[in-house]
């Protein structure tokens, strides 16, 4: 099957939706309106029309944002199962990466619950407790009494093995951190498998597009607790994802190697960042912010780039899962500022 | 109905400023002038105009109107129409006023939202218990029975209440008490303090599960209520202020639209001037409103649409509301140039004869035309329904659609694919399978295809007349007679038709050799090629040259070539491009034929399913491409020879399309 027969159907499809996407203009008209009533009404006509039937319903953001992550899950099976074999799977398989961020909600609540002791109530519902991927047992999981019932829950799937690397002691003493890294980090072991299974042009595009996303995941590790938390040289190596341009490279190295209070964050990305985006090295929060959005907006033209490059490769979809995530996100962070009463210039500052 | 497009007169109006409100009144109410800025005016004339600041902020105005809208639309309430605009209550807008009305009625609304949001939150904590009581999953649950020693039950079950705890009395003795188990380090420390007996009677158990069984419905009942209740009275608040919303969003948009039309007025110290288009048969109204308005302090002047540019005239065409469907299909095209042909009746005629012949069957018409028929209707009993697949337009066509679709069953003698009564024409489905008599009309597939060419003939020869007649109104006289969409044009395919034709009737083995075609193509031919040197003498006549002649000349080679290669492929391919009319009738008389032998095969009230289901199949399925190859046919095939779409559309201001989802 040649990659027009392959890509064809789905590319006209997904450009027909982004243009929709672009015409809809939802953020632009969520951050025009003057409150969350009138967001709400933006929302009406558009593609997100459900969303203002769950607040019509209930008035709550969150459940509005359990709708986003039902159309997010259903918008990657759409995509999947336009595709056969190992495109179709390989598709499948990012869903990974929705399951992994729902299960670290669900461990968070658990930790809340168990160990801090404070009641989780409503919270546990709006929680996504279908199958996405894996056979984890979302609600035994909420509702474990140990950690031995957490890890219980998650039998049958790959997170088990990384579960049982940590105890409720060792969890009660060092938070979920450490947890959270290597679950992130086993998402990017199983998608990068997944991709051997890939032609070759789409195989070298999808490791493109996942090296840098982990080069700028190291970037920011690398900054926000290499220079901003100022870690240990053994802790801060434990974080890097052990692939892509950054974590090979000798000023890395270098950099992980140095005193820590000697390590310069500027030095670090003056080599990864182009020389008008050079940072100051004062350790502010807001520097780490800027760098966030510095690199967010790199990986976001990345992907603009894909879009106006071969549309029959898996590049096109993984644009356009990028482009929906990154619109979801920004509803969501939108509807909560105009629930909390912020201007519009302060969300338009927040979302970049 | 016109045959061509309206004719249009250019109106320039000169009226004193103090009376300039009650001229935009008077237009605005009118709503039939297609304003234009004054730009035709000499430099120093127009040096001395001014335009005017808008005392109104009109981004402002579009913006409350669009609270006003989205507050609405939250009340589920339909957003005022034209009907609710009246010109004589037009006033200066209180955008102060108006947006206090609409932050308060946001706050009270986001207000009744925050106590949903806790009766929502409440009812998940309920529904997480009554799920888990319901599926019998204890092991998530904790239900204890026991007594307490140490205060009220009533303080237990406040303190209980953060984990979503029901505390429920048995007796005056006893108390059950349901958590779920995760909180149970933070609810046994309470149950402790409140000195917590517990008690393990099996019938107090029993009836402790039936108790609060019994709570956790009523619970779940009532806060579904709660919910439910001030979702109501979220649009209970918005309809109490109902006339207000109506009175404030009617006022902002003849705000709006009054602030429009002044935008196109420029002003000297006292007085203002406008322009714009005017249907012929309305200018007269136009005349008297502003005469009126202006307490006949003004100047009107026209100018008639011959003496500007063509190009610039905007383009009305009316028909008559009953070929609605077809006008749209013409718009969805593009808008025709100023002062041809209105294309409307033509697409008619030559869409539903291309649909009858494609899908001729009464039983399947009659379908066509009562979900066209029942379908209009529902839109008009209700007028704010939301368009679904098949749209208000698509109902109206469907009832054209299925009238063709009989009158042609009726001549091919089909009745849902069975001949109940003998055609008027010829039996469509005999001659397809082979096995009509050989005296019919049409006895076989090439009998259809050769129908359908014919048919095809007549469409491209009415869009060449139709093209003469326009340019002859533009008096484009030279491209008229020799341009290849021409009469050049039309004597070449006529030739072309005349040689194909002996071709066939020779049975594929020798063209014509009458002696007039070799000299009629010639002199069509070198009369195309002249095309280019008379269009420029002509244009040196009327001082409109714009090329050397060396430059026509170098250029006349290659306009030949293409123009030649054009006429022998376009007018081939086009015409052939008609038996897809064949294709799809004799797909679907094919389609016919093999359900009803199934059904034959299958007998009783299977092949009674199978019938309906293949009827059914072949009116979706059939019914759609037939669409699609009609409207295909009428724009690539048809509209090409004659249909420049060059035209700027007509468009007045006025009261019409005033919401935003119509905008």
């Amino acid at each position: 099957m040649s990659s027009v027969d392959t890509y064809g159907f789905i590319n006209a499809k997904m450009r027909a939706r982004l243009g929709k996407m672009r015409e809809e203009a939802v953020t632009e008209a969520l951050l025009r309106a003057p409150t969350l009533v009138d967001a709400i009404a933006a929302l009406r006509p558009t593609r997100y029309v459900a969303l203002t039937r769950s607040y019509d319903q209930s008035g709550d953001i969150q459940a509005i944002e359990l709708v986003l992550l039902k159309m997010e899950i259903a918008l990657y099976r759409e995509i999947a199962q336009y595709l056969d074999g190992a495109e179709g799977r390989f598709i499948a398989e990012l869903l990974g990466k929705i399951e992994i961020d729902n299960l670290k909600n669900s461990i968070r609540l658990w930790y809340s619950s168990i160990i801090h002791r404070r009641p989780i109530r409503h919270r546990s519902e709006y929680i996504f407790k279908e199958v996405i991927l894996h056979p984890v047992d979302w609600t035994a999981l909420i509702n474990a009494l140990s950690w031995d019932g957490v890890v219980q829950a998650t039998e049958n799937t790959p997170y088990r093995s990384i579960l049982l690397q940590h105890t409720e002691d060792s969890l009660r003493e060092d938070g979920l951190f450490q947890l959270e890294s290597r679950l992130d980090r086993i998402w990017y072991e199983e998608i990068r498998k997944a991709t051997s299974l890939l032609k070759k042009l789409d195989r070298q595009k999808a490791l493109e597009l996942l090296d840098q996303e982990i080069d700028l995941k190291n970037l920011l590790i690398l900054v926000r607790y290499g220079w901003y938390h100022r870690l240990e040289q053994e802790e801060l190596l434990s974080l890097l994802l052990p692939w892509g341009e950054v974590f090979e490279s000798k000023e890395v190295h270098h950099y992980i190697e140095t005193p820590k209070e000697n390590r310069s964050a500027r030095d670090l990305l003056s080599h990864f960042l182009p020389a008008e985006h050079r940072i100051g090295d004062s350790s502010a929060v807001e520097e780490v912010l800027r760098i966030e959005e510095l690199l967010a907006q790199n990986q976001k033209k990345a992907y603009q780039r894909l879009l106006a490059g071969d549309p029959f490769t898996i590049g096109i979809a993984l644009a356009y899962f990028f482009l929906n995530k990154e619109e979801f996100n920004r509803i969501k962070a939108i509807l909560n500022g105009k629930y909390y009463g912020f201007d519009e210039g302060y969300i338009r500052g927040v979302i970049g | 109905m016109n045959l061509f497009t309206k004719p249009m007169r250019l109106l320039t109006a000169v009226v004193l400023q103090q009376r300039s409100d009650q001229v935009v009144k008077a237009l605005l109410q009118l709503g039939v002038l297609d304003f234009i800025h004054i730009s035709r005016l000499e430099a120093d004339q127009l040096a001395k105009l001014s335009s005017k600041p808008s005392t109104t902020n009109r981004v402002v105005l579009e913006d409350l109107r669009g609270r006003v809208e989205a507050l609405l639309k939250q009340g589920h309430l339909s957003l005022p129409g034209e009907s609710t605009l009246d010109v004589s209550l037009l006033e200066e807008p209180q955008v102060e006023a108006y947006r206090a009305v609409l932050d308060d009625l946001t706050q009270t609304l986001l207000a009744l939202k925050e106590k949903q949001k806790v009766a929502n939150q409440a009812l998940l904590g309920v529904e997480e218990m009554r799920r888990y009581f319901t599926e019998s999953k204890w092991e998530y649950l904790d239900l204890r029975i026991g007594s307490v020693k140490e205060g009220k039950s009533e303080q237990l079950t406040e303190k209980l209440s953060p984990y979503g705890a029901f505390v429920e009395p048995i007796d005056e003795e006893f108390v059950t008490v349901l958590s779920l188990r995760r909180d149970i380090a933070q609810v046994d420390p309470l149950l402790d303090k409140f000195g917590w007996t517990e008690e393990s009677d099996p019938l107090l158990q029993k009836q402790a599960v039936v108790l609060v069984r019994s709570r956790l419905e009523t619970e779940h009942k009532r806060l579904i209520d709660k919910r439910g209740e001030i979702e109501q009275s979220v649009k209970r608040a918005i309809v109490e202020r109902k006339e207000e919303l109506f009175a404030i969003w009617s006022n902002l948009r003849l705000n709006e639209l009054s602030d429009q039309i002044k935008s196109y007025f420029s002003y000297t110290r006292n007085t203002a001037l406008f322009s714009g288009w005017v249907p012929v048969d309305q200018a007269e109204n136009v005349r008297n409103a502003i005469v009126e308005a202006s307490g006949g302090q003004c100047v009107v002047e026209w100018t008639e649409a011959t003496e500007v540019p063509r190009e610039s005239v905007p383009v009305a065409v009316t028909s008559p509301k009953a070929l609605e469907p077809f006008q749209k299909i013409v718009n969805n095209y593009s808008t025709p140039e100023y002062g041809t042909v209105n294309p409307t009746i033509f697409v008619m005629i030559a869409y539903l004869a291309m649909f009858g012949l494609m899908f001729g069957d009464v039983g399947q018409g009659l379908v066509l035309l009562l979900v066209g028929m029942f379908g209009s209707r529902s839109y008009r009993l209700n007028p704010e329904k939301k368009e679904g697949l098949l749209t208000r337009n698509v109902t109206n066509l469907l009832v054209y659609l299925g009238l063709s679709s009989m009158l042609f069953g009726a001549l091919f003698g089909s009745y849902f694919g069975l001949p109940l009564l003998p055609p008027l024409w010829f039996n469509f489905e005999a001659a397809v399978e082979g096995h009509a008599p050989a005296t019919a009309l049409v006895h076989d597939v090439y009998g259809i295809l050769g129908i359908t060419i014919k048919f095809g003939i007549a469409v491209i020869y009415t869009g060449l007349v139709l093209n003469w007649v326009n340019l002859f109104r533009k008096k484009s006289y030279v491209t008229m007679l020799l341009d290849k969409n021409g009469v050049v044009g039309g004597v070449l395919f006529g030739t072309g038709i005349y040689m194909a034709f002996g071709f066939v009737g020779s049975g594929y083995h020798s063209f014509p050799s009458d002696p007039w075609i070799i000299p009629t193509l010639v002199i069509c031919l070198v009369l195309l090629f002249a095309k280019p040197y008379v269009q420029h003498v002509v244009d040196l006549k009327h001082n409109r040259a714009s090329k050397t002649f060396g430059q026509v000349a170098a250029g006349s080679i290659m306009e030949f070539l293409v123009d030649v290669l054009e006429i022998f492929t376009g007018y081939l391919s086009n015409t052939l491009s008609f038996m897809r009319v064949a294709g799809l009738g004799i797909a679907h008389a094919s389609l016919m034929g093999t359900f009803k032998y199934l059904q034959s095969m299958v007998g009783g009230v299977g092949g009674v399913l199978i019938f309906i289901a293949g009827n059914l199949l072949v009116i979706v399925l059939e019914g759609l491409s037939s669409g699609i190859q009609s409207l295909r046919l009428n724009y690539y095939e048809f509209f090409s020879r004659y249909f420049t779409g060059r035209g700027i559309a007509y468009r007045p201001v006025g009261l019409k399309r005033s919401s935003s989802d119509n905008r």
